[in-house]
């Protein structure tokens, strides 16, 4: 059984969710099958000759029994623009499923997740097949840039919000939300996808109080599979300057925090 | 079913298609996507004597027509690669001839690099000697814009390894008949090209560099017209091996290439936008053949 396999997916649905989100439902089963939480698809972009390569998308959910594979997309450029005009019976090419994902939380500790925009599709799984509801905090810049609130409520998480400008739950930074988690539970695991900043802003909490987190980190690619060497991040190495460069696709995207080297 | 096997030097492929240094890692990077003896042969990426971190990032940029790339030659260094059961001893154990890019700083490390694989042979079909990397400060390009050093690089290897030798030579010359000329009487067996053309990329918002070197190599579609006259002139210019590359994507383009006069068709950066195009490249080559009635695709070699 391969780890990775290339495939043709027949487009099923592909809707706007809110704002720029949308979601797109993939005919993907072998794919599926494989996934695990915090892994990503490379799609090919369809018809944009110009465009030559792939763009990388976190696993949000699988359906093993309909051979369903989906993911959230934000539209930021031109191929996730692309993207959003098809229709079902289009066809993407996938390679997947890519990278390392999480550690699935482990039954002694509570989880915590701490998610910004797409984040929350990265991390969906990963509070899907946790073996006890995590608590989820949510942030973002305003209340529609919060994703997938009414799915985690479904899988029983406790769910916590910070806006920026307070159109929603607590008005102020998700990491001062993550503080208070983490003042209220002994020893938890916490999970992590989100802009640069909001990560960097985990580590340095999660350091404070004496545990590691689990960071997906986010880097533009090109191979997806550890060939070419485009997606670097600096890692903590035993080097005369004290990182190395470690493949975002192969060896994350998921890093424990206590490993990233921040400039 | 034509013939695709062809000769390179006393190395014989199953078929042209040859995966270009740097886009194919080392082989184990894709060998669940496609299956390895299936190529005709594998081009790892570049080695060097010490580990390399490579450049500072971004190191790529997609641009109309493909992207830029400045990786900067990462790699683990020639230790790692002959030890590390991820490099060497996994291509040992795939049924693939595999070319082995090399490079150094200095003409010295070139010869040492060789000297190390002439002492770990098995395995190993040819070295290719990277005299064309734009995306380095020392070696690469430097060697390969001057008669004089690239015949030294050349020679240098020579002395140090038996193996036959491809050297890949940068389109960033004017004559590029004389600089395959000059592998070829410092004792190179084969040659290789294009490698990337120097290119640039700015950010008009940000005003910002899109690649953090500032300047990177254009690979891609785009780049396949410039490739082609290359290896055309330098097929005017030499009578051994060449292994033609750039912007290759389908089995038309592998054709035209073995018409302007490749032995060999290298492909890279369409491997990245689809794994499975060197499997169809490999089979649309062989349906041309057969629809044009051409039994063995050695007789297209250098019709033009
Ligand atoms: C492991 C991984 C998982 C990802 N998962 C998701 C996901 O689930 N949902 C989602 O919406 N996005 C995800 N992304 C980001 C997504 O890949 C990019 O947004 C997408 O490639 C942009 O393509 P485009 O053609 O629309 O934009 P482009 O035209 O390529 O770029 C438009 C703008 O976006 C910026 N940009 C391009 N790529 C990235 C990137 N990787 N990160 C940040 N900015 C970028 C460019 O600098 C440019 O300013 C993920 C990225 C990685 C590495
Ligand atoms: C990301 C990337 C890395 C590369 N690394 C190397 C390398 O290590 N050594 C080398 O000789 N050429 C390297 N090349 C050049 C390719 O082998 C090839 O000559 C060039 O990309 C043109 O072919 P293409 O258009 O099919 O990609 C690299 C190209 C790319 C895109
Ligand atoms: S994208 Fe090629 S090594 Fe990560």
């Amino acid at each position: 059984m391969p780890d990775k396999i290339q495939v043709s997916a027949p487009i099923l649905h592909n809707q706007r969710l809110q704002k720029d989100y949308y979601q797109l439902d993939l005919s993907a089963a072998s794919i599926a099958k494989l996934a695990k939480p915090g892994q990503f698809v490379h799609v090919q972009l369809p018809e944009l000759q110009h465009r030559i390569l792939r763009r990388p998308f976190s696993i949000f959910n699988v359906d093993l029994d309909s051979g369903c594979l989906s993911i959230i997309y934000k539209i930021v450029g031109e191929g996730t623009e692309h993207l959003s005009k098809l229709a079902p019976g289009d066809v993407l090419d996938l390679l997947g499923p890519l990278g390392n994902g999480y550690t699935l939380f482990p039954k002694n500790r509570k989880g915590i997740i701490v998610a910004g925009g797409y984040g929350s599709a990265a991390t969906y799984l990963l509070a899907k097949n946790a073996p006890a509801p995590p608590v989820v905090l949510i942030g973002g810049r305003s209340k529609d840039d919060i994703l997938l609130q009414d799915d985690f409520k479904r899988l029983g998480c406790e769910l916590k919000i910070a806006t920026n400008d307070g159109s929603a739950g607590h008005h102020g930074m998700v990491t001062e939300l993550l503080t208070q988690a983490i003042a209220k539970t002994s020893n938890p695991a916490v999970a992590a996808c989100g802009p640069n900043a909001m990560l960097k802003a985990v580590s340095e909490i999660v350091e404070k109080n004496g545990i590691d987190a689990e960071l997906s980190l986010d880097h533009a690619m090109c191979c997806g599979v550890g060939a070419c060497f485009a997606c670097v991040v600096k890692r903590k190495a035993d080097t005369p300057n004290g990182w190395a460069y470690s493949r975002t696709c192969i060896d994350g995207p998921v890093f424990k925090a206590s490993e990233i080297w921040w400039d | 079913m034509a013939d695709l096997r062809v000769d390179l030097a006393g190395v014989t492929l199953r078929n042209p298609i040859v995966t270009a240094s740097g886009t194919f890692g080392y082989g184990k990077e894709y060998s669940s996507l496609i299956p390895l003896e299936r190529l005709g042969a594998i081009t790892v990426k570049g080695v060097s004597p010490f580990p390399s971190a490579g450049n500072p990032t971004p190191r790529t940029a997609e641009v109309y027509g493909g992207m830029l790339n400045a990786i900067g030659l990462q790699n683990p260094g020639i230790d790692a690669f002959i030890s590390h059961p991820d490099y060497l001893p996994f291509l040992r154990s795939v049924d693939c001839p595999v070319f082995v890019n090399i490079w150094g700083r200095t003409v010295e490390q070139y010869a040492e690099v060789a000297s190390r694989l002439e002492q770990e042979r098995k395995g190993i079909a040819a070295l290719e000697i990277n005299i064309s990397c734009p995306n380095i400060k020392e070696g690469g390009i430097a060697f390969g814009t001057d008669l004089g050093q690239a015949a030294k690089v050349v020679s240098a290897v020579r002395a140090a390894t038996s193996l036959p030798l491809i050297t890949k030579l940068s389109p960033n010359v004017t004559r590029i008949g004389d600089f395959a000329r000059c592998a070829v009487d410092a004792g190179s067996d084969m040659i290789s090209l294009i490698n990337t053309i120097p290119g640039m990329a700015i950010d008009i918002e940000t005003r910002t560099f899109r690649i953090a070197n500032r300047t990177g190599g254009l690979s891609g579609p785009g780049i396949k017209p410039v490739a082609v006259r290359m290896v055309y002139e330098a097929r005017q210019a030499v009578k051994v091996p060449i292994i033609g590359m750039g912007g290759v994507r389908t089995a038309e383009d592998a054709i035209e290439f073995m018409m302007a006069g490749a032995n060999a068709v290298g492909v890279g950066t369409a491997i990245f936008s689809n794994p499975h195009c060197l499997l169809d490249i490999i089979d649309g080559m062989d349906a041309w053949l057969d629809r044009h009635g051409i039994a063995d695709v050695s007789s297209i070699i250098g019709v033009m």
